[in-house]
């Protein structure tokens, strides 16, 4: 049966809505983002890979007081203290962590070791490509956790 | 029994025996008053105030540590004007204190983090920058960090007190007060470390455990310490299968609090660098590493092919390995090797004293004698140096109940401070000496008699019949060296007893006699050094040494098995008063193996049956029925203590580098 003349303007109009959303949405600014071809945005508080932090003079923030690995409920901070000398110093106090290693096998990103943290020291930052073919690689250590210093001028 | 007050805190009835102090009797119906310097069994201070509460018909708020329970009394601890009290006492006490709990080492158990937290105002008014001092260190062992600390006293008073050394005082007024070390910047004491357990703050830390880790990240186990025969437990803090600490703040065991310098540090030989992980095998006169299995068939081959020609055995027993241990070592020797000749370093002479006592089980004194009986007489023993608990809890019965010492001794003794007789006798003539104390012994309504090597044989018969005839109550200690001296003649290292001080049928050598024997096919050593100081006759014996380094004897060893240490595994040590006591496993190290492991794999190599220890069913039997060994066998062999001090430990205290650091105790052996 051929299509009568209102038929017609149904389909007109239902083409129309379409793609009167279509342009509206061309026209409106994008939320899909680009990941890998283009940095994904983060809200500011993301809890992502920790990033363990440096006073203004360099120095480790971490005084290795093991509080980040008893709040820790996977049990994925490992620490061994150490005592800074005169002659080599990492941190502003008596003590720094020899070796501070995170399991990312384990961790579950609740964030308590950043709660628990009494200098700060140990925060989220933004990383989350934390996947890998071999597990051990996902065992972070100190030297990747650490904020780079800055270049000596 | 005293008389009992009864009164009133907190609106709870309270029954307590006059002269109890509000604080303890507060405990006994469940409330908690808060303190800092009260410590039990220390004099009282009253000095930080935190035990103030409200008494009835009393103008002010009164210390709880210091008031003494009287009829009638009422007291109020949780009125509002106490609360103000404690939360304006503990604002006071941190106004200097740093707060670095995250770094300090007592953080986690530190009583001032604890009733802050209970107690505590939650913020400070004092807004000023906290006075700084630098941290000092006062020895090899001990660093003082004066802002942390809250002026208790604790550490004068048992330095004072409990340890008789008095190397701590308080110095400087109001603010500057700090506490100070005797020789001004360094301490010259015992090191035992005791200031630092008794510490409620970190002002008082450790080398050992400095900066090492946290208390809740340790597992603690608490365990017999290795060192002297004395039996203290030592709760040990491991960290990754490392030994971080001993200490024994929660008062378990024999010792309470108490520990040496010995029990606290010298726990770094587990982990030396010397330590053997590897059994070692002679090639070409050389020791050469070897695999477990291909040292025990050779052993295992070599004393089946002498027993099958009927050669001469020696075997050398241990004062550090376990009862089961050793009562597996005589079995094997025995029965398996077919040989008498069995002995240890023997280092008193326990078993003449047993056969003295012909049976009387209750002659025997316990640790708890120590502190509790009216009058003690020491012979020739430097107890503050050779036996740290006896000497720690004689003097506490001493500080306590007035008790009575006696000395008589070679040299001075810290005891002679409070004996009320001492008497200085030439070695060997130290009985004789004692014996010039029979009036004033007699006059004692019982007496507790500790003595040392230097009686032996006849002379501990004519001790005991000198004790009998003085007409009191009298119990003996035979002192004797190492963590189980003792029990290594229970369970019959000797070459004349078998466990339980039953006669053998056949005794064989004893030390001294195997080492002499020309003719010896194989000697045995397990956990002992004996070639230390003396030559093996038989050059052509196969050696077979058990040891956790490579000592002189393991040195001349044909094959050397590393065994593990009394930390390292799990079985029953006798102290020397005879209380057995079970060691618990705190660590492991790879490669080493217990000697009850090694006896057993050899066992199995060579197809004896050996059966299980029957350490139990010994000791139950000894304790039915004291054995009564024949005067004879006593005779046999020598006794002679290694006159070991308090920084030394036989062949153990050359392998701990803490007791090697620290010798600045005031004097050793007499002085």
């Amino acid at each position: 049966m051929p299509a009568s003349a209102s038929d017609v303007l149904k389909s007109a109009a239902a083409i129309a809505k379409g793609m009167g959303i279509t342009f509206k949405e061309l026209m409106s600014p994008t939320i899909t983002e680009n990941y890998p071809d283009e940095p994904p945005k983060f809200q500011e508080r993301y809890r992502g890979v920790h990033v363990l932090q440096r006073d203004e003079n360099g120095l480790e923030k971490c005084v290795a007081c093991f509080l980040c690995a008893a709040a820790c409920p996977s049990n994925c901070i490992y620490i061994e203290a150490a005592d800074n000398t005169d002659a080599v110093r990492f941190s502003g106090a008596e003590r720094y962590a020899k070796v501070y290693n995170i399991d990312y096998n384990r961790c579950i990103f609740c964030g308590y070791c950043v709660e628990a943290c009494p200098t700060d020291a140990i925060t989220h930052g933004h990383g989350f490509e934390v996947a890998g073919y071999n597990t051990s690689t996902l065992i972070y250590r100190k030297e990747q956790m650490l904020v780079p210093l800055p270049p000596k001028p | 029994m005293s008389k009992l007050v009864r009164l009133e805190i907190d609106g709870k009835p309270v029954e307590v025996p006059a002269g109890t102090l509000v604080i303890n009797a507060a405990k006994t119906v469940g409330i908690e008053i808060p303190a800092f310097c009260y410590y039990d069994g220390l004099t009282l201070q009253g000095a930080c105030r935190m035990c103030l509460v409200e008494v009835e018909k009393s103008p002010k708020l009164v210390t709880a540590c210091t008031l003494a329970a009287a009829e009638g009394m009422v007291v109020r601890t949780q009125t509002p004007q106490v609360v103000q009290a404690r939360k304006a006492m503990l604002e006071f006490l941190l106004t200097n204190h740093p707060l670095d709990c995250p770094v300090c080492d007592k953080g986690g158990e530190c009583e001032l983090q604890d009733l802050t937290f209970r107690y505590g105002l939650g913020e400070s008014r004092f807004l000023e920058t906290k006075v700084h001092v630098p941290e000092k260190q006062w020895s090899a062992v001990v660093y003082y960090d004066a802002p942390r600390c809250i002026l208790c006293y604790r550490c004068v008073r048992i330095c004072k007190e409990g340890m008789g050394v008095s190397a701590l005082a308080v110095v400087s007024r109001a603010v500057d007060s700090e506490i100070a070390p005797n020789m001004g910047d360094h301490l010259y004491c015992d090191e035992c470390g005791m200031c630092i357990d008794i510490c409620p703050v970190g002002a008082l830390t450790s080398q050992d455990y400095r900066y090492q880790t946290r208390p809740w990240e340790m597992k603690h186990v608490g365990t017999i310490c290795t060192h002297c025969a004395d039996g203290c437990t030592t709760t040990l803090g491991v960290y990754n299968n490392r030994v971080i600490r001993g200490n024994n703040h929660d008062r378990t065991g024999l010792n309470g609090e108490f520990l040496c310098v010995k029990g606290r540090y010298a726990h770094d030989f587990i982990a030396h660098s010397e330590r053997l992980k590897c059994p070692l095998m002679r090639v070409d006169g050389k020791l050469v590493e070897v695999s477990w299995s291909q040292a025990l068939a050779e052993v295992a081959a070599r004393f089946g092919g002498i027993r099958s020609r009927g050669g001469k055995f020696g075997v050398i027993g241990s004062t550090r390995t376990t009862n089961e241990e050793n009562w597996y070592l005589q079995k094997f020797a025995r029965e398996g090797l077919g040989t008498g000749n069995i002995d240890h370093h023997r280092s008193g002479d326990v078993i003449s004293l047993l056969s003295a006592l012909k049976g009387r089980a209750d002659a025997l004194a316990a640790t708890s004698d120590l502190y509790e009986r009216k009058a003690a007489l020491v012979i020739g023993s430097d107890l503050a140096q050779q036996h740290p608990l006896v000497a720690f809890q004689l003097r506490a019965n001493w500080r306590h109940h007035e008790s009575h010492i006696y000395t008589v001794t070679r040299g001075p003794v810290r005891e002679d401070a409070y004996s009320r007789l001492r008497v200085r006798a030439e070695a060997g003539r130290e009985l004789a000496a004692a014996k010039s104390l029979r009036q004033a012994l007699q006059a004692e309504p019982e007496l507790l008699i500790l003595f040392g090597d230097c009686v032996r044989g006849a002379a501990v018969h004519e001790l005991v019949e000198f004790g009998d005839s003085l007409g009191i109550p009298v119990r003996y200690i035979c002192l004797v060296d190492y963590v189980n001296s003792r029990g290594a003649m229970d369970m019959g290292l000797t070459p004349g007893l078998l466990p339980g001080y039953q006669p053998a049928a056949a005794p064989g050598l004893d030390l001294a006699g195997m080492l002499a024997a020309a003719d010896l096919d194989a000697l045995w050593v397990v956990g002992a050094n004996p070639l230390k100081n003396a030559a093996l006759a038989a050059e052509r014996a196969f050696v077979v040494v058990q040891d956790l380094f490579l000592t002189e004897t393991a040195a001349r060893a044909d094959i050397v098995l590393p065994a593990a240490c009394a930390y390292e595994k799990t079985g029953t040590v006798t102290n020397v008063c005879g209380e057995v006591q079970r060691l618990s496993r705190a660590v492991t190290t790879m490669g080493a193996k217990p000697d009850l492991e090694i006896f057993r794999s050899l066992a199995a190599r060579m197809g004896l049956d050996l059966g299980e220890p029957e350490t139990d069913r010994v000791y139950a039997e000894m304790r039915r029925q004291l054995p009564v060994p024949a005067a004879g066998e006593a005779a046999r062999g020598v006794v002679a203590s290694a006159g070991d001090t308090l920084f030394t430990s036989g062949t153990l205290g050359r392998y701990c580098g803490v007791l090697r650091n620290v010798r600045e105790a005031p004097g050793g052996l007499y002085q």
